[in-house]
């Protein structure tokens, strides 16, 4: 008789924990938008695989669903219309021309020779002249989840913009602690790749930001395959990791910033990749990519009529009352995940078909055994 | 005979290795010599790529091998080089056997008649000896592996090697025999170039002479043999045929095959006679030409196997040669399988007549190809008729090299019945003449 009550509350606390922790999964982040800002920072034909970095991550985010509307994309040159492309209008991340990075609907709010450190910083601290259009703006407010990529060439404490300037790290952090004081984050997710990418995060002090780079201080971060074709290397090692590992992300993944944090090890890499969590709230276990890459709101759908108009109280409901006992539908899971992961083409083999493989060893033995005759089996046997 | 014969085989593999491994191995495989529409190794990669991505190889009009060329070599196509020696070796091992074979088949009956008395008395001299014909199956297996036409072949990765390849398998089968196989490895030469269809006659009458059916045609077994050999050889033909179907689910490999070799639509310079002709002709008269030029492979089977009936290796010598003059695409691999018989009637050497003059033709015509075409093609100060005369001067030297040999093989056997010392009738010397 003891064990009765025992059962309840057992059950009473799991679905108390089952309620919990979808109240949990609901509050998890406190973010309401999504914003990016991408920065390629070096210009000449040499440095097209910054440009290739960002691009790819231009088109993960776009694909994951955050709109050009609130993307602020910076590149330093144009490579795709530059008069050494071999192949016009397009910008390539895989060797062998297997995927296309540029699109059709690409939208550059910086280019070329706009892409400065001053434009930059504005851009972060929202100090934008009035006659500035809207899509070169970084609207964000206090709700907004930042994913800030740069890439470009970079040494201890430095990155360098369009072979003439720098921005240091210090600066860096003060454009994050001007952000901050001025509410125009939620949380910040800073991806750096460049040589000695990890003294760029080192003296951020403001808090909700996770920082990533894809070498450490002493370290280069290197360039992955070169195309012959083309004639340059055409990704960085640690991006290109990172676009593989985005290109399994849809979004209703809940892969959380942990696999991030695991990609690129040293082996494929050859740099080691930093990262830096401290001055992040909560714990990289229950950050989602989608919180940063995507653009995934918090929706509930309900299944319920709802009735807005008083008088017609009697209008009786489409479902009766036997409540199917369905789970909440999310949002993301409407979404078709197949057409949004997986788009680089996949090589398909060609192998003969069995029948034709069969029918062919079949005729060669008995061939052999009509000529040599079937005393010939036991020598097999 | 096992050991000098693994020498030679060492030997050629080092060769064929070596040149693998040179600068002359990409000139080599750009030869038009060496390398035809049909059998171009570049060919065939670029069919097995398509079929990668998803398109069937024969869509265009680049690939022209056959679905069990493709079958073999999308598995093969990382070791195509290692396949190529293979098969050059096998080729060679087997025309080994079947020349042994032959042999002792040719001094039976060369006994045989020598104990019928159907010699003449005074022709010792030209009865071939065991001494004289111990070494002949080597020298057949050295003359195509060390032959510089095979090599270079080989060296190009052309699939003309496998052909070979085949008709030397069938070759063999024959000589030991074994009709069941003979026809199987004929109807896989015919499926894989149409050619061989004409060396059916000189297997036949082989088959027929080893059974000892008479070649009457008013003889019941013998138009039974036939019956058993044809149904054998089309039954393999269609079997092969249909199961190539199923390589890909579509005959698309019919038109792209056989339709080439017959109707000759591509017609870039090789060794053969076709080119320059169709190039040059009205469209009015295409169809006529390509009749006339494609029967003339095989308008010569019947008159051989009446005249040649008694000795069908030496048919199907003469036959080899035939095919490999007048087929539509014919490339130096083809020439190196009929000159590696050349051994076994070296006993006729005192026959031929022109054999000094048609070797210096030979040869220099080689020499001579790589030069008009660099004349015409690359400083164009030639054109298209030097490089078609020096084609005309190839074949009409193999042509005069087969009726030679021809001329000689049966002024010997009639020397052998008649004797040596031909008389007129009015006491002077005779002389003989083929007419």
């Amino acid at each position: 008789a003891a064990v009765l009550p025992l059962l309840l509350g057992c059950c009473g606390a799991a679905l108390a924990a089952g309620l919990q922790d979808q109240a949990e999964q609901f509050f998890r982040s406190g973010h309401t938008n999504n914003w990016a800002v991408l920065v390629c920072t070096s210009r000449f034909w040499f440095n097209y695989r910054h440009v290739a970095n960002t691009l790819s991550v231009y088109r993960s985010v776009k694909r994951l669903g955050i709109p050009d509307s609130h993307i602020v994309l910076m590149l330093a040159d144009d490579m795709a219309c530059n008069p050494r492309n071999p192949k016009p209008a397009t910008v390539f991340s895989h060797k062998n021309m297997e995927l296309n990075v540029y699109g059709d609907d690409v939208e550059v709010d910086y280019r070329s020779y706009e892409v400065t450190v001053e434009n930059f910083l504005r851009v972060l601290t929202g100090r934008i002249p009035p006659s500035t259009p809207r899509s070169k703006r970084l609207l964000s407010d206090d709700r907004s989840n930042i994913l800030i990529y740069m890439t470009g060439h970079g040494g201890n404490g430095f990155l360098k913009f369009q072979d003439s300037e720098e921005i240091t790290n210090v600066e860096l952090a003060d454009a994050f602690e001007q952000m901050w004081q001025k509410r125009r984050y939620n949380e910040l997710l800073f991806i750096i790749d460049t040589c000695q990418g990890a003294s760029m995060y080192e003296r951020f002090y403001s808090p909700n930001i996770m920082a990533l780079a894809s070498s450490q201080v002493g370290e280069d971060s290197l360039s992955h395959q070169p195309d012959l074709g083309i004639g340059v290397h055409l990704m960085d090692r640690y991006t290109f990791y990172v676009l593989e590992f985005l290109e399994e992300i849809h979004p209703a993944s809940q892969t959380n910033m942990n696999d991030l944090f695991q990609v690129c090890p040293k082996s494929l890499c050859v740099s080691t990749p930093g990262h830096r969590t401290d001055l992040f709230q909560r714990d990289p276990q229950n950050v989602l990519i989608t919180d940063f890459f995507g653009s995934v709101r918090k929706v509930e759908i309900t299944t319920e009529t709802v009735s807005l108009d008083r008088d017609v109280a009697g209008f009786e409901s489409k479902f009766p009352e036997e409540e199917l006992a369905t789970e909440p539908l999310k949002y993301a899971e409407q979404l078709p995940v197949a057409q949004i992961i997986h788009q680089k083409p996949k090589q398909k083999d060609w192998h003969p078909p069995g029948g034709f493989i069969l029918g062919l060893w079949a005729l060669i033995i008995m061939v052999f055994f009509k000529t040599y005759g079937i005393k010939h089996m036991k020598h097999v046997f | 005979m096992a050991a000098p014969l693994v020498l030679v085989v060492l030997a050629a593999v080092t060769v064929r290795a070596a040149l693998y491994r040179s600068n002359l191995a990409v000139f080599i495989t750009e030869r038009v010599e060496v390398a035809s529409p049909l059998n171009s190794w570049k060919r065939v990669v670029e069919g097995l790529a398509l079929l990668d991505l998803g398109v069937s190889p024969y869509s265009g009009t680049i690939f022209h091998e056959t679905p069990l060329i493709i079958y073999l070599f999308h598995f093969l196509i990382e070791y195509a080089e290692l396949v190529f020696m293979i098969t050059d070796v096998l080729t060679a091992v087997a025309l080994y056997l079947a020349i042994q074979d032959f042999n002792r088949v040719v001094f039976k009956k060369q006994k045989l008649l020598i104990e019928l008395d159907k010699y003449a008395p005074d022709v010792a001299e030209l009865i071939q000896t065991p001494m004289e014909m111990h070494y002949i199956p080597l020298k057949v297996a050295l003359f195509y592996l060390l032959n510089p036409y095979t090599v270079m072949s080989c060296v190009a990765k052309s699939t003309c090697a496998i052909n070979n390849s085949v008709i030397a398998f069938f070759i063999l089968a024959t000589i030991k025999g074994s009709a069941f196989l003979s026809a199987v490895f004929l109807a896989l030469a015919t499926y894989q170039s149409l050619y061989p269809l004409t060396l059916f006659a000189p297997a036949l009458l082989y088959l027929l002479q080893r059974q000892f059916i008479p070649i009457k045609l008013k003889s019941k077994s013998f138009w039974l043999y036939t019956m058993q050999y044809a149904s054998l050889y089309l039954c393999s033909l269609v079997v092969i045929i249909c199961l190539s179907f199923f390589l890909l689910n579509s005959w698309d490999f019919i038109p792209s095959v056989y339709g080439f070799i017959l109707s000759v639509p591509d017609l870039t310079p090789n060794i053969g006679l076709f080119w320059y002709f169709f190039a040059e002709m009205f469209e009015h008269f295409s169809l006529f030409f390509i009749c006339v030029f494609q029967i003339n492979v095989f308008f010569y089977t019947i008159p051989l196997a009446i005249k040649l009936k008694e000795h069908p290796v030496f048919f199907m010598f003469v036959q080899l040669a035939i095919i490999s003059i007048f087929k539509s695409y014919p490339t130096v691999g083809d020439v190196a399988l009929y000159m590696a018989f050349l051994p076994i009637w070296s006993h006729l050497y005192r026959f031929l007549r022109n054999i000094f003059i048609l070797s210096c033709v030979l040869i220099f015509c080689s020499f001579l190809f790589p030069v008009l075409w660099h004349l015409w093609i690359y400083a164009g100060s030639a054109n298209s008729n030097f490089y078609y005369a020096i084609t005309l001067t190839f074949n009409i030297g193999q042509i005069l090299l087969v009726s030679d040999y021809f001329y000689a093989f049966l002024r010997r056997e009639y020397y052998l019945t008649h004797g040596l010392h031909l008389t007129r009738q009015d006491g002077t010397e005779a002389m003989l003449v083929l007419k």
